[in-house]
């Protein structure tokens, strides 16, 4: 066995590699901040279903 | 084997998901406590009549209490995958933060990095605030400052990993100082130049209720985004594997 690491620095993160990380990007805004600047008036019922996870991690709220 | 962007992707998600159950339950049996002292505050004023049109747990809501639990529950359930997912990516392109280490510490060190920059940082800053706490008309205002913040405390962390990989011709102790005290003087700047939280907390609010919000919601940041790093880790790390026979893996 080589050095635990060498196998891991050469992973090749192919592109869609980034269209992934900005879904999961975009599921955390609108779990925790979308307050009707990308959804309107239908973000109230998500912000209200997510609501003590919100206030849990933090992030403002009304 | 952890060769492939996907294999690595897929033990992001799950520890993600871990991470994010025990952070839940941290939600569950600490969190809920002052969340619940919270919203008695909240009900007590609703008689005065300043219905904002946003109250918890009333009649006539969106969602019910129960739901509102289960549902924040499982919000920071999601939001420990989709967050593990981006980890294990910023993982693999990774080619500077800690090379030389094994991928156990490597992840750990990335957690607690994370952690600092996304949840720690803006926690000093714009501290966690419980229900009946925060003015709706700023709500936008203050989630700009919030995620400002967040977004200095990621570059603080790059530049870290930068200044660090710079100074390889240095020696340790050197380097690990120099890394510190920069690191020290830019969350400095970054709390000086950021303004003050623009609500004042409410004199009907305990200060015993918003203090053990605010430890509870540290403690439930701290579950997610440190027990990515670990959990990550321990799925990464080949040596994981072989010791696997006597160390069962535990979380919690």
């Amino acid at each position: 066995m080589t050095s635990p690491a060498a196998g891991l620095s050469a992973v090749r993160v192919p592109k869609w590699a980034f269209a992934v990380s900005l879904l999961g990007l975009i599921v955390t805004y609108l779990v925790l901040q979308e307050n009707g600047l990308a959804l309107g008036a239908s973000s109230e019922l998500l912000h209200e279903f997510f609501h003590d996870g919100r206030h849990a991690l933090g992030v403002p709220c009304h | 084997m952890t060769t492939t962007y996907k294999s690595i992707a897929l033990r992001g998600v799950a520890a993600g998901a871990i991470a994010g159950v025990a952070s839940a339950l941290v939600q569950l049996l600490v969190t809920e406590i002052p969340i619940r002292a919270a919203l008695a505050v909240e009900e007590a004023r609703e008689p005065a009549g300043d219905g904002h049109g946003h109250a918890h747990g009333g009649e006539g809501e969106l969602v019910s209490r129960g739901a509102q639990v289960v549902g924040g529950m499982l919000g920071v359930v999601v939001v420990g995958i989709a967050v593990g997912l981006v980890f294990a990516t910023a993982y693999a392109l990774s080619k500077r933060w800690f090379v030389d280490r094994t991928p156990f510490s490597r992840s750990t060190a990335f957690g607690l990095a994370v952690f600092g920059a996304v949840a720690l940082l803006p926690w000093l800053k714009y501290p966690a605030n419980p229900p009946a706490v925060g003015d709706p008309e700023t709500v936008n205002h203050r989630t700009a400052l919030y995620l400002g913040v967040v977004v200095a405390g990621l570059v603080i962390v790059w530049g870290a990993s930068r200044l660090a990989s710079r100074l390889t011709a240095q020696s340790q102790p050197v380097r690990v100082t120099a890394v510190l005290l920069a690191v020290v003087a830019a969350v400095a700047v970054v709390l000086l130049a950021f303004p003050a939280p623009p609500d004042t907390i409410p004199a009907d609010m305990p200060v015993t209720v918003l203090w053990q919000f605010r430890l509870s919601s540290l403690a439930q940041l701290a579950t997610l985004y440190v027990g990515i790093g670990v959990v990550f880790g321990l799925l990464v790390d080949p040596a994981t594997r072989r010791a696997k026979a006597d160390a069962p893996v535990a979380v919690g």
